[in-house]
């Protein structure tokens, strides 16, 4: 009996390796979109194939998690599918790889170019043999904002941190936190800009280039405005009724209105449903990241600001991207692209707005996004977490990860754990060559801030601090 | 040492006895208790059904020990739910698993038991290399050596390829089952403790190495082979990694309970809290089967443990 | 004879493993060995430098010296009563051979290192069997069956199944032959996929040069050529090398098929039938029946996968600090990862050099605390549940048993939440007034103490643990023999004597080996602490947390940020690691000394 399994198996495997190695099926181009839209691009696939009968292919749409795919993608392409979606910060690494492939339809790239903001065609082009081309095509724009709890918090006081810790101090907790301590969100304080102009000193990654032998651009994070920020922020989270730090599986609880852990949190879209479930739909105010006050001890000893400046928290304002696996046949290309072209449309981001509440990447959505609420066809929750996000994207740059270097210095290296030394005015780290031995006082904070930048440009710690800080790294 | 003293000293030995008795029973008692809290409380959390006020279900971990209201609601979410863009995928994930567990079991177990025996019983060359070689080989960290067995797989299209995505539960069961036989050691414990000398006179019976294994060395080891058997067959409800990478991410309908239970609340974006209830409930149905075979199987288990441990 | 036996003998096996590991150095340290082997045999002392320069440097003259001294050694070696194995033809035949495919070189220098050591020794040393015997015997036997073979046998060098097909053996000659060709036609044709050849294309590019970078792009077609996979080619190199050492394990076993069949001949035998072979696996091969499915499975998917990560260790697979390193084009970069644990260089070896002896201090003190607490734990609790007197023992046990049969992802998940933040822990520890913030037991909050989580996680382990050792201290104290108990309580021993005398140490004495191999799993405990912390309190990317040991640090670095060559690094360091405890305590261990006689 055991052997005739055995035997069995073995003529399975048989005829797997037999068929498993024939070439793919024709006439299907496969689809991998973020989970939570995977059944509205079927839908909207499947319509446009029988509207076109000339098009050739059937489109299968799989809902992959947005977080991990370009991992999955870089971890073996042959078996990714044809066309699949990424956030733009991973264009550099999938393109220097080899995963993905350019797009070179005019008309499409045109669409590109006359529907998206300039600061998104700086982040979607990749260089291949030193010649630049299109990689990603914008479908969906991200921001971080702010979730907070409406029946605590007054629409007034949710527009800065001193009114949420106002309102925390009523309800005895803390007044906000985060939806985790890596560099994406804890770009807050960051990249937070002078409300008046919408300066800042922070530049990360500017004029970086994806050609061989490209440079990293340009970083800097010791502005005296970084440093006073990072000061506030200190004191802040030192506040009983300031931030807490929290997980990327606990800030939910925190929020949670049984529990009362904090009143308001950082997220993004992504962090609706689990945020609704936390405070209750009705109860669930959404807001842009608020403002905050630079104090008199924060700029103490700086020259570059003033007590009494206002900043508000800034974002990376990203987009989600379609782009073309390079694994998949040239024959499907052309297909490829047309579908592509009718999928990044704006009548097909402004139906996937109504339908799956993905902000629309193209210039001006909000406009439509207005218009869907007179219409009714949008709740007021569902309507401003579209229009904050489009307003977040004032306060925000987008990922400027134009190589996979980049993206791994800046999010997979030690420098969100300095910045979080520095909030948590901690040492860091506690052994290797060089030891921050405190982040409190002012040279401890732009020791911290150098080996932020340092570790942004070279993704290593610097062997020793120089005498004179702020330095360029 | 006189005969009245007798009966006292007795008498106190055996009150001594119900105190130390007594006290035993409580220290017993309280572990117990702390050892089944997770798992009642999983039960409960299963069959926790509370609302809030607005009327919206609760599905995440509350605070509250017992639940506020009973019912069957995660159960029946559970089955009917589309996960992964899977409808139904709940049941489906069982399936798999259950047919993967029983292939897996059954060449496992017999990998095991042949290798087992030929290192306890038989004599030939290469004999203790081999032995050394499993032993060392057993050390490399399991994950080392995950991603080069998805691409071997791959080689040969048993892993979730587009066309052919059930093939990844073929490809997982080698993926078991093929390194099975070099977890020998138990069962090989298990083999040297029958007498040589059964062998020996078998042999000069007549009978070929084949026939002492089939007639007299697989009826003894019935424990044994219930042991392994029980081993490789909960494996796969157990493991949530590595049949993650085999089967592949995107191919949801073939993935093992245990990995879609587990990506329910973690490892993607889009895992949800309020999912907690509904995992509840999956675990318990998970649970209940392999906890009662354990219960029937338990004398056969420990022996094995016991086999185990004596001979490292 | 000189007094003093000047051969120098050693394990051919070893040699040829040493040349290969040395990259070659070896071989003619051991060819000089062989040399002056020769002269000594002729009693010849002088300084042997100028013929090995000969033999190094001047083209045809060791086809010359091979034939010449393989004849010298035969006949000198008779004088001695010694059967040579070989003759200076066959060393003829295997010099032009080697000049075509080096490594054959191999094979009449193993022969005659197999003819030397076969000199009886003054002083006789024992000859334990180890590992590298069998293979200094294959070179002996290769000699031996070529000169003292049939035909048929001398034509099996060549033609698989020659000799069996000589004997009438048809049916297992066609087998050799059939295996033969499909080997030769795999290795010359070369089939290939994904665009990944095997066969000899793929042992040149193991060497992963001349790669094709790919990427040249068409606009109009959209057609794009993908490059070199390097990954594969590594791993089919090394399928490769597993089919030609199957290939010569193939050929030894036709030779000796048909050297068998020549001597059964000898002795008025009939060679045997393919039938009786068949019955032959079922009675004296019945361990290559038995062993056979298994040797290939874990070939397959357990060594060879093994070898092919360890070989990542040593390139720059998907490394961070390359942008174009990719998961398909990298290259050898030698022992740099290695290194990097030492200097910190690159942005990798930065943090491997910062984490990893924290990581590895705190891999042993868990370690340590989680075998000892399981380990006493387990057998007090088998104590109490086996008190005489004692009612429902079964159903105590029954309880413990059920949180070793409940998946560990549901139970450890289970405590991991109730011991949370808004959990039923931290909920019940606010009621009381004891603490008036909830305390972040298990480091799942950045900001909570790493110590905590320490500490938890090696009580939440006792949780898990305990039950694995009280089953097996259960069944161990039923075997405690009653008269030790007699003696004692002859003695006037009390019970709590008796217990620190006689219990524990027989349950101490019996469960030795049991308590390494916990120690060893503990170092590779990845359940526990994935499950319970996740690793945290966390630090970012490939950082180390506070709670992550060198097994789940491994699945952060490769499973989550896909760096498998710094991953293979700490996983081959993790090797080290538990092979260096489980060989000086196995080999110590009398279940291994005794292994044999326990039989």
């Amino acid at each position: 009996m055991k052997k005739l399994i055995v035997v069995l198996l073995a003529l399975m495997m048989v005829t797997a390796m037999f068929t498993g190695c024939g070439t793919k099926e024709k006439g299907v181009i496969r689809m991998w979109v973020g989970e939570e839209s995977a059944e509205f691009y079927q839908k909207v696939c499947d319509e446009y194939v029988a509207a076109n009968p000339d098009f050739g292919y059937t489109v299968e749409v799989k809902g992959m998690d947005t977080g991990s795919v370009a991992g999955t993608i870089t971890n073996d392409p042959t078996a990714a599918a044809d066309i699949y979606t990424v956030a733009h910060d991973n264009i550099g690494k999938l393109a220097s790889t080899q995963c993905a492939k350019p797009i070179t339809d005019e008309a499409l790239i045109a669409q590109v170019i006359a529907d998206n903001p300039a600061s998104y065609q700086q982040v979607i082009y990749s260089n291949l043999n030193d010649v630049k081309y299109l990689y990603g095509v914008p479908y969906i724009s991200q921001a971080l904002f702010l979730y907070y709890n409406k029946a605590l918090v007054t629409d007034e006081q949710a527009q800065s941190f001193e009114g949420l810790r106002e309102a925390a101090k009523a309800a005895g907790t803390k007044a906000i936190t985060v939806t985790g301590d890596d560099g994406f969100n804890m770009s807050f304080a960051l990249l937070a800009q002078k409300v008046t102009d919408h300066s800042t000193t922070v530049k990360i990654y500017e004029g970086a280039d994806s050609a061989s032998g490209g440079s990293k651009g340009e970083s800097n994070c010791q502005g005296d405005d970084t440093v006073a920020i990072y000061r506030w922020l200190q004191a802040y989270a030192a506040d009983p009724n300031g931030f807490k730090w929290a997980s990327s599986d606990g800030w939910h609880a925190d929020l949670d209105k049984n529990n009362l852990g904090v009143l308001a949190v950082i997220g993004g879209a992504w962090h609706y449903k689990t945020a609704a479930a936390s405070l209750g739909e009705t109860n669930l105010g959404i807001a842009l990241i608020p403002t905050f006050t630079l104090t008199e001890e924060a700029c103490e000893g700086l020259t570059g600001v003033a007590a009494g400046d206002v900043y508000r928290g800034g974002t990376f304002a990203d987009c989600k991207c379609f782009m073309i696996n390079a694994h998949s046949e040239p024959s499907k290309y052309a297909s490829e692209q047309q579908l592509i072209k009718y999928l990044s449309s704006k009548e097909i981001q402004n139906r996937s707005y109504v339908e799956c509440l993905n902000v629309p990447a193209y210039t001006g959505s909000a406009e439509f996004i207005k218009q869907c609420f007179d219409e009714g066809k949008v709740t007021e929750s569902q309507y401003n977490l579209a229009i904050t996000q489009v307003g977040m994207a004032e306060w925000g740059i987008p990922q400027p990860f134009i190589t996979g270097t980049l993206n791994t210095y800046y999010y997979s290296k030690n420098a969100p754990s300095v910045l979080r030394a520095i909030v948590d005015k901690s040492a860091y780290p506690t052994t290797g060559d060089i030891i921050l031995t405190e982040t409190e006082s002012l040279e401890g904070i732009r020791k911290a801030l150098y080996m932020v930048e340092y570790l942004w440009m070279h993704g290593q710690s610097p062997k020793d601090f120089p005498a004179n800080l702020p330095d360029k790294a | 040492m006189s005969n009245i003293a007798r009966p006292k000293k007795v008498k106190s030995q055996s009150r001594n006895r119900r105190i130390s008795l007594g006290v035993t029973y409580t220290i017993l008692v309280i572990l117990s208790i702390i050892w089944l809290i997770p798992l009642v409380w999983i039960v409960l959390s299963a069959f926790r059904c509370e609302y809030q006020a607005d009327g919206t279900f609760i599905g995440k971990v509350t605070s509250n020990f017992f639940p506020k209201q009973y019912g069957f609601k995660n159960f029946a979410d559970l089955f009917n739910a589309t996960y992964y863009g899977v409808p139904n995928a709940f049941p489906k994930w069982v399936l798999n698993t259950f047919i993967i567990a029983v292939i897996d079991c059954v060449i496992s177990t017999f990998l095991v038991l042949s290798v087992a025996y030929c290192m306890s019983k038989l004599k030939f060359k290469l004999r203790k290399a081999f032995m050394n070689i499993s032993m060392i080989i057993g050390l490399f960290p399991g994950f080392m050596s995950m991603i080069a067995i998805y691409f071997l797989l791959k080689s040969i299209g048993l892993t979730g390829n587009a066309d052919h995505p059930e093939y990844s539960m073929i490809g997982l069961v080698l993926a078991y089952s093929a390194g099975a036989g070099l977890g020998f050691q138990i069962a090989k414990g298990f083999f040297d403790v029958i007498p040589n000398a059964l062998v020996e006179s078998a042999k000069l019976d007549g009978c070929t190495n084949f026939k002492i294994f089939r007639r007299i060395i697989l009826p003894l080891a019935k424990p044994i082979i219930i042991y392994q058997a029980l081993m490789s067959f909960t494996g796969p409800w157990m493991d949530f990694i590595f049949a993650k990478v085999i089967i592949g991410a995107s191919n949801a309908r073939y993935w093992t309970v245990s990995v879609g239970l587990y990506q329910m609340l973690f490892g993607s974006q889009y895992s949800d809290p309020n999912f907690f209830t509904q995992f509840a409930a999956g675990c318990v149905i998970v649970a209940i089967p392999i906890v009662t075979l354990f219960m029937f199987l338990q004398k056969y288990y420990v022996e094995g443990v016991t086999a185990g441990a004596v001979k490292g | 004879m000189a007094n003093k036996d000047p051969i120098n003998k050693r394990r051919v096996g070893i040699c040829v493993l040493l040349s290969f590991v040395t990259l070659g150095i070896y071989a003619f340290y051991w060819l000089y060995l062989l040399v002056k082997n020769v002269r000594s045999l002729k009693n010849d002392t002088r300084s042997c430098i100028g013929e090995m320069l000969c033999l190094i440097l001047v083209p045809i003259y060791p086809i010359y010296w091979w034939y010449t001294r393989g004849n010298d050694v035969k006949r000198l070696l008779e004088e001695r009563d010694c059967q040579a194995s070989s003759t200076g033809s066959l060393f003829l035949v295997l010099l032009l051979l080697s000049s075509f495919i080096p490594l054959v070189i191999f094979i009449p220098m193993g022969i005659m290192q197999g003819d030397f050591n076969s000199l009886p020794t003054a002083v006789s040393k024992s000859h334990k069997a180890n590992f590298f015997s069998p293979i200094g015997k294959f070179f002996r036997n290769i000699g031996k069956m070529f000169t003292g073979g049939s035909v048929g046998t001398k034509l099996s060098y060549f033609i698989f199944g020659a000799g069996n097909i000589y004997h009438k053996q048809y049916i297992k000659g066609g087998i050799f032959l059939l295996l033969q060709i499909a080997i030769i036609l795999f290795m010359v044709l070369c089939p290939s996929i994904n665009g990944t050849p095997y066969g000899y294309k793929a042992l040149a590019n193991l060497s992963l040069k001349n790669l094709s970078k790919g990427g040249e792009f068409d606009p109009a077609t959209g057609g794009m050529t993908t490059g070199s996979d390097c990954k594969l080619m590594i791993l089919f190199g090394f399928v490769t090398i597993a089919v030609i050492v199957i290939f010569v394990i193939l050929w030894y076993k036709n030779i000796q098929s048909s050297y068998k069949a020549d001597m059964d001949k000898k002795i008025g035998k009939k060679p045997t039938t393919f039938k009786e072979d068949l019955q032959s696996l079922l009675d004296q091969k019945f361990h290559i029946t038995m062993l056979t499915p298994t040797c290939i499975a874990a070939l397959v998917f357990t060594v060879l996968p093994t070898i092919f990560m360890i070989a990542l260790a040593f390139t720059t697979y998907n490394d961070p600090d390359m942008n174009d390193a990719g998961t398909t084009l990298f290259h050898w970069n030698g022992v740099q990862n290695f290194a990097r644990v030492f200097t910190g260089e690159g942005s990798l070896g930065f943090e491997i050099k910062n984490r990893f002896l924290p990581v590895l201090g705190w891999t042993f003190i868990w370690a340590i605390f989680a075998t000892l607490t399981c380990y006493f734990g387990g057998i007090i609790l088998a104590l109490l549940i086996n008190k005489k007197g004692l009612k429902g023992k079964k159903i105590f046990r029954t309880i413990f048993i059920m949180t070793i049969a409940v998946p560990q992802f549901i139970s450890l998940l289970a405590v991991r939440n109730i011991l949370g933040e808004f959990g039923p822990v931290n909920k019940m520890l606010m009621d009381f007034g004891w603490t008036n913030h909830a305390i972040g037991f298990l480091g799942l909050n950045p900001a909570d103490s790493e110590i905590l989580a320490k500490v938890m996680v090696i009580v939440v382990n006792m949780w898990v643990g305990i039950p694995y050792t009280m089953l097996m201290t259960t069944g161990i104290l039923m075997n405690i023999p009653a008269d030790l108990y007699e003696a004692g309580r002859v003695d006037g021993a009390s019970t709590t004597k008796m217990f620190f005398k006689i219990t524990l140490p027989y349950v101490i004495f019996i469960t030795t080996p049991y308590l390494i191999s916990s120690f060893v799993g503990n170092i590779n405990s990845f359940n526990t602490i994935y499950l319970l912390t996740g690793g945290g309190p966390t630090h970012t990317g490939y950082q180390a947390g506070g709670t992550d040991l060198l097994v789940t640090w491994l699945y952060k670095v490769t499973i989550d940020q896909g760096a498998y060559n710094t991953g293979a690094v700490i996983g081959i360091f993790t090797f080290l690691i538990t092979a260096t405890i489980t060989l000086i305590t196995y080999r110590r261990s009398k279940a291994y000394n005794e292994e044999d006689t326990f039989q």
